[in-house]
């Protein structure tokens, strides 16, 4: 019985930190129609950079969050305003491919820079641990799971009644409407794209907290954020949450009962299946276009 | 009315979400006639052509082609019986030419042998397109779009032509034009209803009207008749009394 | 499209005839690339009939790369007793059942999706190929497979499987040629413009797209069955592997979507950048694939034929006299 509830409570936690780095992908996805597969990579830049400054200046690798995600914003906007939107018009096959070709060379680059090596960032308490009601909680998972909530709180609120969050989803709904009330689309495109970077980048901060992290695992965490999206829904942090927690406990589930290395067949099992019954529900426009 | 219709509707009814775009609509169309149907904006005309394709499932009632139930069966055996469709807004293949396009119809469309390029010249020249053949399909003009849509649906060798508002639009010498191909196509012996707003040409070229107003069927007859019918003239102009 | 039919497929066999000798004039090297160039434009074509023809881009054909190879050695080792030959002919006839088995059950439920929905699923059918394959011991998967030699003894195996996948390539590119010309592939050709026009005119679009899907499963099959002969051994990494799945989209993409040849010229483009000019830097590969894929999306959508055609309604417009 405190097995299951021990998993549960795990991939809680998991799920959490799924919801926070399947977000950024799920808004541009809502907002531009583009299936970004860079996004894993922009999770791994803040999870490299957190590494970097924390060790450099010797604080906690939460603290450098703030200054990771104003870093991956300007990155994020320059890269919509200079590449994809060359693409967005085109169709969507296009700018997919566009932002695989920007993840292989990031990925490359990363290799060069960091060493393909599983790397892992290790905070002060990263040993330290507490239990209620007989479920053992580690004070990062935790922490980190605080993290995750915390900035999809704000993303929410920011969405909502921000100016900014305004235009955004009224472009979304209505791209041409807003752009005849004077909406700069390709802008906003762009500042969209800047905070679903920022927002990736400081999950990629939790992530390396509690997981280590190689180049590699770019791919991992590009079709986790598809896989919470097509769960939760298209566009807003409360559906990233939602997909987040039910990918995280389904992970902790299989790989407690299944076995260790059954939680990816779970997981590509589950997206497959949920396009096929779901396409309409989940996700609005899976049928719209042939294109 | 001597032989059966070509076209039979039978209390055909689609809601979508509670909502009534067409209620208990049925008439008949007879072989060889040019019928339109009118209505305002938002009447359910495109929808009535929905359901009689086959885009769309209806809530209730009957379609029969040629005394046959085509009710809610795959659009593309609804094709295969001889009916076709020209779409509004021109969906033409867009990287494909001229010559290519009206060929897929001439390929695929009504069952039974056919003499491929044959068809395709003949749709080509039915739609007065003939001397545009080998353009890219993407490079031509609305009005010419709208002649690809009539040639890829004749070629089809269709006994029935849905054409979806031809002439919309088309300035004055277009429609002239467009309303001369859909003659030839009648003369050719293709039955054809029409949706279409622009009433001069809908009085010139159709034998009958339907008119249709929230998705009710509101009158039926003889062009002139009909525009001089009181409900027809209030469902356009709105009633005196509203 | 003025040519006359019989041209095509005899151009097809002149160029594989040509090929042949290869390994009688280049060294050691340059078999063992050619090889890979016609490994890999026979799965170009391959994909590309439902990929290029009818617009349904999978990325995850590398799954019917796996399940062709593996069924046909879990199969052909029961029965190692056979003559080489005769062994190659059941491994083939098995892992093309498979793969023919696999496609028609995925493809009902799976093509209902379109555009990127599809290339997605397909990358998710894959991974549950690749882990279930690898998990279950059955598959012997993590494990590895060993495949009985092929090559007759006189003669080098590089040279053999250069001829053994040139013939196949072959085979499947007249496959193709006769599906580009017959009225199913027009059909195809119709799904990818605008598959609901297709339907309204009559095309039986959900079986097309069925019947393509299970062609391009098995050809791919059949060349992961030789391709597992040629490695001698293979484990789950060896055949279901991500870098096919992508370079299958980059083939088409860099010599020309949705045309015949335009496969087999990326594929030859390809294989040549990545092991001649960048042959000595692996390190570089991942670079280099990623830049060639942002450049072809942002400069030249139709790849190489795109910009050939570009050429000459070019110049035809500058030599034709101004309407």
């Amino acid at each position: 019985m405190s097995l299951v509830v021990q998993t549960l409570a795990d991939g809680l936690v998991l799920g959490g930190i799924y919801a926070l780095a399947a977000v950024g992908f799920s808004l541009i996805f809502g907002v531009l129609h583009v299936i970004n597969l860079s996004h894993g990579i922009l999770v791994l830049i803040g999870a490299y950079l957190a590494l970097v400054t924390s060790q450099a200046l010797g604080v906690d690798p939460l603290l450098t969050i703030p200054a990771v995600m104003a870093v991956l914003f300007g990155a994020g906007y320059a890269y919509q305003r200079l590449l994809i939107q060359r693409a967005v018009d085109r169709s969507p096959l296009g700018s997919m491919l566009l932002t695989f070709g920007v993840a292989l060379m990031l990925q490359n680059i990363m290799i060069w820079v960091f060493s393909p090596d599983m790397k892992s960032i290790t905070p002060s308490y990263a040993f330290a641990s507490f239990s209620v009601a007989g479920i053992t909680f580690d004070a990062v998972r935790v922490s980190a799971l605080a993290a995750s909530l915390v900035l999809l709180l704000c993303l929410a609120l920011l969405l909502k009644f921000s100016p900014l969050g305004r235009v955004i989803r009224a472009t979304a709904q209505q791209t041409l409407a807003a752009q005849l009330c004077g909406v700069n689309v390709k802008h906003v495109y762009a500042l969209t794209f800047a905070v679903s970077a920022a927002f990736a980048g400081a999950a990629g901060i939790v992530i390396g907290v509690i997981l280590p992290f190689s180049p590699a695992d770019e791919a991992l965490w590009t079709m986790n954020a598809f896989v919470v999206v097509v769960l939760g829904g298209v566009g807003s942090p409360a559906g990233a949450l939602l997909g987040g927690l039910l990918l995280g406990i389904v992970n902790t589930l299989t790989a407690q009962y299944v076995g260790p290395s059954f939680p990816n067949v779970t997981m590509f099992l589950l997206l497959v299946l949920l396009l096929l019954v779901r396409p309409n529900g989940l996700l609005g426009n899976a049928f719209s276009a042939s294109r | 009315m001597s032989a059966a219709p070509i076209l039979q509707v039978d209390g055909l009814s689609k809601s979508f979400r509670g909502l009534r775009a067409i209620s208990e609509v049925s008439f008949a169309i007879e072989a060889g006639s040019i019928t339109s149907i009118i209505g305002p904006n938002g009447a359910g005309k495109s929808t009535l052509f929905n359901l009689i394709t086959g885009y769309l499932a209806p809530t209730a009632g009957d379609v029969r082609f040629r005394d046959r139930r085509i009710t809610g069966m795959a659009t593309n055996r609804i094709a295969e019986l001889g009916v076709a469709r020209a779409f509004q807004i021109a969906r033409p293949f867009r990287d494909l030419s001229v010559f290519e396009n009206v060929r897929i119809g001439a390929l695929f469309g009504k069952a039974g042998s056919r003499d491929v390029e044959a068809t395709t010249r003949r749709g080509m020249e039915l739609a007065a397109i003939a001397h545009l053949a080998d353009q890219p399909a993407n490079t031509l003009t609305v009005g010419q779009l709208r002649h690809l849509e009539v040639a890829r649906a004749i070629a089809t060798r269709a006994d029935l032509l849905l054409a979806d508002e031809p002439c919309a639009g088309l300035n004055p010498t277009e429609t002239a034009a467009m309303i001369e191909v859909l003659r030839r196509i009648r003369a050719s012996g293709v039955t054809i209803v029409l949706v279409e707003h622009d009433m001069p040409s809908v009085m010139e070229v159709s034998d009958r009207l339907l008119v249709l107003d929230a998705g009710a069927m509101i009158a039926d007859g003889p062009p002139h008749e009909v525009a001089g019918d009181p409900r027809v003239i209030a469902a356009y102009l709105g009633s005196p009394d509203d | 499209m003025k040519r006359s039919p019989a041209l095509v497929p005899l151009l097809i066999v002149a160029a594989a005839l040509v090929l042949a000798l290869g390994p009688f004039v280049l060294p050691p090297f340059y078999v063992r690339v050619g090889q890979l160039m016609v490994y890999s434009a026979g799965l170009a074509v391959a994909w590309a009939i439902l990929g290029g023809f009818a617009g349904y881009a999978s990325f995850g054909h590398a799954a019917f790369i796996g399940v062709g190879a593996f069924a046909a050695g879990l199969v052909e080792n029961q029965f190692s007793a056979l003559a080489p030959g005769l062994l190659l002919a059941l491994g083939l006839a098995v892992g093309g059942g498979a793969c023919a088995v696999l496609s028609a059950a995925v493809a009902y439920p799976i093509l209902r999706l379109r555009g990127t929905f599809f290339s997605i699923a397909m990358l998710g059918v894959c991974h549950v190929c690749a882990e279930v394959n690898n998990n279950v011991d059955f598959f012997q998967g993590s494990m590895g497979i060993n495949f009985p030699p092929l090559a007759p003894a006189s003669m080098d195996p590089a040279d053999f499987f250069f001829w053994l996948y040139l013939a196949a390539g072959t085979i499947v590119m007249l496959i193709a040629w006769l599906i580009w010309r017959s009225r199913f592939g027009a059909g195809l050709l119709s799904i990818r413009e605008d598959e609901d026009t297709a339907r309204m005119l009559g095309v039986p679009t959900e079986r097309y797209k069925r019947l393509a899907f299970v062609i391009s499963a098995v050809l791919t099959g059949l060349l992961g069955v030789i391709y597992a002969h040629a490695l001698g051994y293979i484990t789950t990494d060896s055949v279901y592997r991500d870098d096919t799945n992508l370079n299958l989209i980059v083939f088409s993409l860099l010599g020309g979507m949705g045309t015949l040849f335009g496969p087999v010229i990326g594929a030859f483009l390809l294989v040549f950048i990545t092991q001649v000019i960048l042959g000595r830097l692996l390190d570089f590969h991942l670079f280099a694939t990623g830049l060639l894929l942002v450049l072809l999306v942002l400069g030249a959508p139709g790849g190489v034929l795109g910009v050939v055609r570009g050429w000459r309604v070019r110049r035809r417009a500058a030599t034709a006299p101004a309407e």
